[in-house]
């Protein structure tokens, strides 16, 4: 299955996020999408996903236009995702943010004659999908209990376990120390299989170059170039516009730090309430 | 070891024992007592109703009454000398029920993609319109004089006539309705109705059709209205729009708040507290009110989060109960 | 036909000020604090209740002419139901943040029970004469009959939101009351002292409540504990017609609720030859309510909120 976006553009009143831009995502692979702060990365994610609408063009799923269709249906289709910033059901345990995934689509499967899971292979489902994730020993702790660390971690595999064929993930490192951007990196790249596609949008380089097989550059909502990861690093436009010179380069590295830095900031936000 | 045990189920057994005492003594006080307990009853039952809106789906719903009112109307057309039409109470009960959940997914459908407080403002406002044409349409209701003499309600051959009657059938149904309401709350609907409440987009994000699990919760809440309304009818044998004032969904709305919302045992302490507080203040006479009013907004004050607390629900409860039965020694 | 319009239109337009004022507070309440402020209904109440107080007390002392007397009383009604407010703001809702919106929205209900029984059991349940502030005297204008009340009461509500909408845009407490609506901890991030933006919300609110029952019992010359019930609601339909947290929205919806419920009743049973009768005017508000919001959900004024926006605020 591909996911495809054909001369899409987003507009939010005068200003133009994304401008014409065509990409496709096949099955197999890890692909990122990384450009500054503002390029467009998470404006593509949420058009993909069907939280904004498009402007113009049109976003495939194999031959369905997504772009059309209400949000509900497009993670239907196989398409699951995180958020920039943790959205998990805070009151809810671990377990049941996961059990949530599988409810069933339709009330007419009785009549369509489609397979319901029953509540104990929906169980065993979750359970080893907490295993692989880690999760196990904190199966009934309240999502919004865990450090947040493992609260990123828990919203990847929300996104995971209904084995959706397209898995978006925008910024899972985001806020992470650096041993545990580590294991995010690898625990993202042990995820790539034969049937998914992962889209990744990510600031930490490292992580970045290390586990993906397609990279997209965006610069003010336009695509600056595409490729591998040797080829992106070596890129004239890019090095120019992006890695081009160490000084940026540093900026960027400083950047990844300062969104770590307020990554734990945010994480501790929900206390204040008003 | 083994003393403590059978100390403790002794204990177990002791306070469910009393429980039951206590719910048999009840028809064999004074009729005013039962009438009371009567009305407590109902009131758990609409506020089990509706918090599957409010306490589960997070959605605030204060027009509820106006599903009370369909069902309490049903009984009256149906089983009056209105139009002469008299069916048994039985089937107008799930006539009743019915004709809840239509309103309910008529009212739900347009106004559900509404967030937040504008679904409180326009259940208030559907709430009012019902009363209203209730009140006006004079030649189907009677207007405001309301309609009497509704016929004696039976069930399976048995009269339903004294309060005491009532007491027992009521009893029943809130029993049925608690467990049903317990069941849905921990299937997967009621998981997905709680996460509804904490994060609607992020639901829809998961592949739910968050409309129609809105939709369901407000069917089954008005159903369980309507249902009620019927009883209230064949209790009181008379109808009129003064029963379905905004103050009574206030009231439905207020129990599960006082009780602790999205808790069955919570609304159970709620309505308990709100039935009661009003008859104990019959002494005060006209401070009455403003007493009643006094204690609300302290009780709120002090204990926000209702009067029971979230972790003691029935499901609590009910696994205390089978741990000391079943293996006493785990606890 | 004309001057019956005109009539008419004069009485929506009066009507509709106050309902625009009682907008007011439901809507400042509601965009600092995300709360529907049962109780305000029962500020409407208290104005004119506090000023016929006040007023024949003053009346009583003598030594000044009654205009003056007139004119102390109302700004001390004013300021007395303003302060109330802050009052009850402090104890019976502040606690209560934290715990999400049905709870200080309940501690409302309860507050509007105790100050309506008050004022009750104080002076009884009966409706009183209220003393006239204006004279009413018809005016012969354009062929149709307005009378000095009428236009009294626009004026002034004119007058007030006018007020308002100057201190609002103009000063910087009214800066800090609509960056208190707009982001609660980026203002207080800012340094902007929430808190008080919320207690003179509270002050504001109220009192403009209370003016809006003085006006109102002049305009029927009666009060009764109970007359803040059903206005409350309706204002706040208002509030939400013209887009809830919206000033200007909380005028424009009292006007435009005022126009529709007086042409709405007055032209509805000739529309329907008489099948719909004047008995379904609160219908009516509450039908077009319905109406509006599935066109347009955040109300005329107000500010959309779609996934859209919500999904861009969590992000940042
Ligand atoms: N809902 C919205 N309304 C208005 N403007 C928006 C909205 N969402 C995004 N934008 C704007 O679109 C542009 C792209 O935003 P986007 O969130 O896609 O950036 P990004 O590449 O994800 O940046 P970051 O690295 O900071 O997450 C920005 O200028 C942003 O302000
Ligand atoms: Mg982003």
């Amino acid at each position: 299955m591909a996911l495809a976006l054909e001369n899409v553009s987003k507009h939010f009143g005068s200003l133009v996020a994304i401008r014409n831009l065509s990409l496709s995502f096949d099955v197999g692979s890890i692909y990122s999408i990384i450009g500054p702060n503002g390029a467009g990365k998470s404006t593509v994610v949420n058009m993909i996903a069907g939280s904004y609408s498009v402007t113009s063009g049109t976003i495939r799923l194999g031959a369905t236009a997504l772009n059309r269709l209400p949000k509900h249906r497009i993670a239907q289709l196989g398409v699951s995702r995180t958020y920039q910033n943790l959205r998990l059901f805070d009151g809810m345990t671990v377990l049941e943010n996961l059990e949530v995934c599988f409810f069933p689509q339709s009330w007419l499967t009785f009549l369509t004659g489609a397979k319901r899971l029953s509540k104990a292979e929906r169980l065993d489902i979750c359970h080893a999908c907490l295993a692989e994730f880690h999760l196990s020993d904190v199966a009934d702790v309240l999502a919004g209990d865990l450090p947040y660390g493992r609260q990123k971690i828990l919203e990847l595999a929300r996104a995971f376990v209904t084995q959706a064929p397209i898995v978006l993930l925008d910024e899972p490192a985001a806020g992470l120390n650096h041993t545990e951007t580590k294991d995010m990196a690898a625990m993202i790249a042990g995820l790539k299989r034969e049937d998914r596609a992962i889209i990744l949008v990510e600031h930490d380089m490292d992580m970045v170059m290390s586990i993906s097989d397609r990279i997209d550059v965006l610069n003010y909502g336009e695509l600056l170039c595409s490729g591998t990861p040797d080829l992106v690093r070596t890129n004239e436009r890019v090095q120019e516009a992006y890695l081009g010179t160490t000084e940026e380069l540093d900026d960027i590295r400083k950047l990844a730090q300062s969104r770590r830095a307020q990554g734990g900031l945010r994480a501790n936000a929900g206390i204040v309430r008003h | 070891m083994g003393n403590s045990v059978i100390v403790r189920r002794l204990g177990l057994l002791a306070v469910l024992a009393l429980c039951v005492v206590l719910l048999a003594l009840v028809p064999y006080l004074p009729s005013y007592y039962v009438r009371v307990a009567d009305s407590i009853l109902i009131y758990i039952i609409l506020a089990v109703g509706l918090n599957l809106v409010v306490g589960y789906a997070g959605l605030l719903d204060l027009g509820f009454i106006a599903f009370y009112a369909v069902g309490a109307y049903a009984y009256a057309l149906l089983a009056s000398g209105q139009f002469d039409i008299h069916l048994p109470f039985i089937v107008v009960l799930f006539i009743g029920a019915a004709a809840g959940a239509i309103a309910g997914v008529l009212l739900g459908f347009p106004v559900l993609k509404l967030r937040g407080d504008y679904l409180a403002i326009v259940t208030l406002s559907f709430g009012e319109i019902i009363r209203i044409a209730i009140n006006n349409a004079d030649e189907l209701t009677n207007g405001p004089q309301g309609i009497a003499g509704l016929d004696r309600a039976s069930l399976f051959g048995l009269p339903l006539t004294s309060p005491v009657h009532f007491y027992w059938l009521l009893l029943v149904l809130t029993v049925i309705v608690c467990a049903g309401v317990y069941y849905m709350e921990r299937s997967i609907l009621g998981k997905a109705w709680r996460a509804l409440r904490e994060d609607q987009d992020v639901v829809r994000g998961l592949g739910i059709n968050t409309t129609t699990l809105k939709l369901l919760a407000f069917a089954l809440s008005a159903a369980i209205g309507g249902a009620g309304g019927v009883i209230f009818g064949a209790f009181q044998r008379f109808v009129s729009p003064e029963s379905f004032t905004f103050q009574e969904s206030l009231l439905v709305v207020l129990i599960i708040i006082i009780g602790g919302v999205g808790n069955i045992v919570g609304v159970i302490a709620g309505a308990v507290v709100l039935v009661i507080l009003p008859e104990i203040l019959h002494f005060a006479a006209q401070y009455r009110l403003l007493i009643y009013g006094v204690v609300l907004v302290t009780v709120i004050v002090l204990r926000p989060g209702g009067l029971v607390s979230p972790r003691f629900n029935l499901g609590f409860i009910i696994r205390k109960v089978r741990t000391l039965w079943l293996s006493p020694s785990k606890t | 036909m004309f001057d019956y319009f005109l009539q008419q239109l004069i009485f929506a337009l009066a009507i509709g000020a106050i309902y625009g004022l009682i907008a007011l507070g439901y809507t400042m309440v509601y965009g600092v604090m995300r709360l529907i402020n049962f109780a305000h209904g029962e500020f409407f109440m208290l104005g004119p209740y506090i000023y016929t107080f006040l007023f024949s007390g003053l009346l009583g002392l003598g030594g000044l002419a009654p205009v003056l007397d007139s004119a102390i009383a109302i700004v001390a009604s004013f300021v007395i139901v303003g302060l109330l407010g802050v009052a009850i703001e402090r104890f019976a809702y502040r606690p209560l943040r934290a715990y999400g919106r049905l709870a200080p929205m309940l501690s409302a209900l309860g507050m509007s029970i105790v100050l309506q029984s008050a004022v009750r059991v104080t002076v009884g349940p009966q409706p009183v004469h209220f003393p006239a502030i204006v004279e009413s005297t018809p005016i012969d204008a354009l062929g149709g009959m307005v009378t000095t009340v009428q236009l009294g009461i626009l004026a002034a509500a004119v007058l007030l939101m006018v007020g308002l909408a100057l201190f609002v845009n103009g000063t910087r407490l009214g800066i800090w009351i609509r960056a208190a609506s707009e982001s609660w901890t980026t203002s207080s991030l800012l340094g902007i002292r929430v808190n008080r933006a919320v207690s003179l919300v509270f002050f504001i609110g109220p009192g403009l409540g209370a003016m809006a029952g003085i006006m109102y019992a002049s305009y029927y010359g009666i009060m009764q504990p109970t007359m803040g019930s059903v206005i409350g609601l309706k204002a706040f339909t208002a509030a939400i017609l013209g887009g809830i947290g919206s000033i200007p929205g909380a005028m424009l919806g009292g006007f435009l609720l005022g126009a529709i419920e007086v042409f709405g009743t007055a032209f509805l049973p000739i529309l329907s030859f008489g099948y719909i009768g004047t008995e379904y005017r609160d219908v009516f508000a509450f039908a077009v309510l319905i109406l509006v919001l599935l066109f347009k959900p955040a109300g005329l004024l107000g500010e959309t909120v779609s996934e859209e926006t919500t999904v861009a605020k969590k992000d940042y």
